[in-house]
């Protein structure tokens, strides 16, 4: 059996679900194809998919083993753009955190390039891929309205106290808590052009929900020193890893 | 003596005038403070989303300039700040800390800043020092309606 990930915390766990691709996550909301791309602003819904090298059907390829063995994802059969969806996710106990979404997108996702900074997560793939994919992240337990932001750009805000009603601080008000109908609204698409419509994301999670959920260790929630068997294996890796270059000799 | 209620979330208008209000009607209160990030430009969004608005303290309209991350309060008693407590626990929901550890929270002496925005022979009431943004612009505090031209 895969061993994605070492603890006996609730976190530990919930690391261990996100990154096994056997795992199936959670689906809490539906958004429509129609507003995921809306949301992504590459292109306008029901726009052609621009592509920059004909079908690979079409192309006349060299002879190799490796595009044998290797079955290319759709976006990259039919040619399309490479375009992207970015993350920014707050400390207060959003459910993913962008180190874990890396390795869990590896494991669950062909074809795709993905970036990782302290506040903020990238997912690069063809243009009809990264739909299909953002669709997933949007809807599972990978996504909540309130402390998860899709960001292309500004992203500044992860680490902020969130506001009374738990939204992360968006200095471009892409998504915003609309007070009369209790769910969020996106109505800004993510690198912050106005959208003619808002897409409505749903309601955010409720506290006790996020800190079930959540894959964050905090001292006010789960510690991670309470976790002695991810300590013990982390302490492993140290010292391995500084000694001998993890070399076992 | 000067404390500081730091909530744990930002809080929205209508928290901040239940707090003000109760805040200022003790009597061992001298003067309130609040801090925080700013409100986002009176724009569509924040027309129907937003959360400014005008509140009343005390039978006073406040516009709110700033959304509340922190609260100075200037105290004449120490033992004002378990009344204050209780205040915060009524309203606060999401829990708050009460810092009391530095002397002060509010600037008590006159700055270069003042000076250079209010002259440097202006006489400043001593309870206003402090009170006054120290970042603002002089567009923020002055209208210039007509420019005069030299002839």
């Amino acid at each position: 059996m895969a061993q994605f990930y070492p603890g006996t915390s609730q976190v530990a766990q919930n690391r261990r679900n996100f990154c096994d691709p056997e795992y199936e996550l959670e689906v809490l909301r539906e958004i429509s194809d129609e507003d995921v791309v809306k949301v992504l602003g590459h292109r306008a819904p029901g726009e052609e998919y621009k592509s920059v090298h004909p079908p690979l059907d079409e192309m006349d390829e060299p002879d190799d083993i490796i595009r044998e063995l290797v079955e290319p994802i759709d976006g990259a059969k039919a040619g399309d753009r490479v375009r992207y969806i970015q993350f920014a996710d707050s400390m207060y106990f959003a459910p993913a955190q962008p180190f874990l979404r890396a390795r869990s997108y590896v494991y669950r996702y062909r074809g795709i390039d993905t970036g990782t900074l302290s506040g903020r997560q990238i997912i690069e793939a063809r243009e009809r891929d990264v739909e299909r994919i953002s669709k997933e992240l949007l809807q599972t337990e990978y996504y909540d309205p309130a402390t998860s932001g899709i960001r292309g750009a500004g992203v500044h805000g992860h680490s902020l106290r969130l506001d009374e009603n738990g939204m992360m601080f968006d200095m471009l008000r892409r998504q915003v808590f609309n007070k009369e109908t209790g769910k969020v609204e996106m109505v800004k698409d993510q690198i912050g052009k106005e959208l003619d419509e808002p897409v409505v994301l749903g309601e955010p999670l409720d506290e006790e929900t996020l800190r079930a959920k959540t894959t964050i260790y905090r001292i006010d929630g789960e510690a991670y020193r309470d976790d002695a068997d991810a300590v013990e294996v982390l302490q492993k890796i140290h010292v391995t890893r500084s000694n001998y270059g993890y070399i076992p000799k | 003596m000067d404390i500081e209620i730091f909530p744990h979330r930002i809080l929205g208008a209508d928290t901040t005038e239940k707090l003000l209000n109760d805040i200022e009607s003790l009597n061992s209160v001298k003067r309130t403070v609040i801090q925080g990030p700013r409100l986002p430009p009176q724009d569509a969004i924040d027309r129907k989303y937003g959360d400014r608005r005008v509140i009343n303290v005390n039978g006073e309209d406040i516009e709110l300039k700033v959304k509340t991350g922190r609260i100075f309060v200037e105290l004449y008693e120490e033992s004002a700040i378990d009344e204050i407590e209780v205040i915060c626990n009524e309203h606060i929901a999401n829990g708050f800390d009460i810092n009391t550890s530095r002397s002060q929270y509010i600037r008590k002496q006159r700055t270069v800043s003042d000076g250079l925005k209010y002259g440097e022979n202006t006489e400043i009431p001593e309870e206003l020092i402090g009170l006054s943004d120290q970042r603002s612009q002089f567009s923020e505090n002055v209208s210039i309606i007509k420019k005069d031209s030299i002839e």
